[in-house]
């Protein structure tokens, strides 16, 4: 059975506050609908938001905050 | 009625260019601005008949969809990407002619390289500024109202030239794209035994720099080093060895900020008080638009002047009908 998964719309560094002192956008066992915002992807002094297409509970995390992600990688599992 | 296109779809940094630029604007604080990599925009124009000084698009990324209002051939160049025309794929390198209503798409691209090409027949026609169309990013000046395109702005296309005939960029014509790219360098103009010391230089042609995820058309950003130097402070420039007194910059300087080097970009400072420890070699120089910011590295090739400028003539050359085939 395929994974539900949040990819990244582009490469760069992925970060999971929008700013160091807040809180994550989401942590396991949060429920996503589509267009929630669960990260942020810094690319070109630019930051743009990681949407996620589908509905799930985020079942983990694929990527670490700050790290490099490529475009189209998978960040997030979901599970229903 | 005017010939135009439409932007559905402007992806994170879609810029009119053209090739050269806004030459012979150094003293008066202009960089070049113009494709980033010269060699992808400059065959992109090739392909669709048009005339060197036409402007096309710079396409970061991808993410873009643009809508034809008027027929047109038109040419993909650059880095690997998904690219199609009404939902059917394209190859990259070939020129095609599109009709009016046509919707030409660019997917996020993957890698290798991280800039795409459009070359469309006439050109964008945006008014020149200073004698270039192109769009200087820092100054927010030229282009289309000085800025990266978004949805909804409709830009004009000029008249055509060429005869609308599907061409072929020859695969051997073509420069090859790799994660790891060595780029073609002269030494200073700040270097040793002055400002570094020798066995900094050859660690600066010698090593492998990670490019960093800040880079853009202004400067590719490169890796912190502590460099030896060959002396201990900037003197009454300041307290850094790499401060020198306000100097003007090459276009392509291996600028070296503190310990950070960062070769200055088309859209790159004309003047500072920082080393230019080497110089990028004009046909060099497009590479830089293609490093990919997440985990591409670099390594300088050291070439004389006379090397830099015998390689710019063998360019110049593969820039020619003569690399064009018939599909």
């Amino acid at each position: 059975m395929a994974e539900k998964t949040i990819k990244s719309p582009y490469p760069g560094t992925f970060y999971r506050r929008s700013s160091p002192d807040a809180d994550p956008y989401v942590t396991e066992g949060d429920p996503v609908q589509p267009g929630d915002t669960v990260g942020l992807v810094e690319i070109m002094k630019n930051f743009y938001e990681v949407k996620s297409e589908e509905s799930g509970v985020v079942n983990g995390f694929l990527v670490g905050n700050e790290d490099l992600v490529e475009a189209g990688q998978d960040i997030i599992v979901l599970r229903d | 009625m005017a010939r135009s296109l439409e932007v559905l779809e402007g992806g994170i940094q879609t810029t009119v260019q053209d090739y050269p630029g806004r030459r012979g604007m150094l003293a008066r604080g202009f960089f070049p601005a113009g494709p980033m990599d010269h060699f992808a925009f400059r065959a992109a124009n090739l392909l669709v008949g048009n005339p060197e000084p036409a402007a096309g698009l710079e396409v970061t990324l991808g993410g873009v969809t643009l809508r034809f209002d008027a027929g047109a051939t038109v040419a993909v160049a650059g880095a690997e990407a998904e690219a199609a025309v009404d939902g059917e794929r394209i190859p990259l390198w070939e020129s095609r002619r599109v009709a009016a209503g046509s919707q030409l798409r660019i997917g996020v691209s993957q890698g290798p390289g991280f800039r795409i090409y459009v070359g469309i027949s006439g050109g964008i026609d945006v008014p020149p500024l200073f004698g270039s169309r192109a769009t200087y990013t820092m100054g927010a000046l030229g282009g289309f109202e000085g800025r990266a395109l978004k949805a909804g702005d409709r830009l004009a296309l000029g008249g055509e030239s060429g005869d609308g005939t599907p061409r072929r960029f020859r695969p051997s014509a073509r420069p090859p794209y790799s994660r790891e790219w060595e780029i073609e360098a002269t030494r200073g103009p700040h270097a040793a035994p002055d400002f570094l010391t020798e066995e900094d230089m050859q660690t600066l042609f010698g090593r492998w720099w990670s490019v960093d995820r800040n880079s853009n058309r202004t400067g590719i950003r490169l890796e912190s080093h502590l460099f030896q130097w060959a002396r201990t402070t900037g003197g009454i420039a300041g307290g850094h060895p790499s401060n020198i007194l306000d100097n003007s910059y090459p276009v392509g300087a291996v600028n070296v900020n503190g310990d950070l080097p960062v070769i200055l970009g088309p859209d790159g400072p004309t003047a500072g008080g920082f080393i230019c420890a080497a110089t990028v070699a004009h046909a060099g120089f497009w590479k830089i638009g293609q490093l990919r910011p997440v985990g591409d590295r670099v390594r300088f090739r050291e070439v004389t002047v006379e090397e830099a400028i015998a390689l710019d003539r063998e360019l110049d050359e593969r820039l020619t009908v003569a690399s064009l085939e018939s599909v």
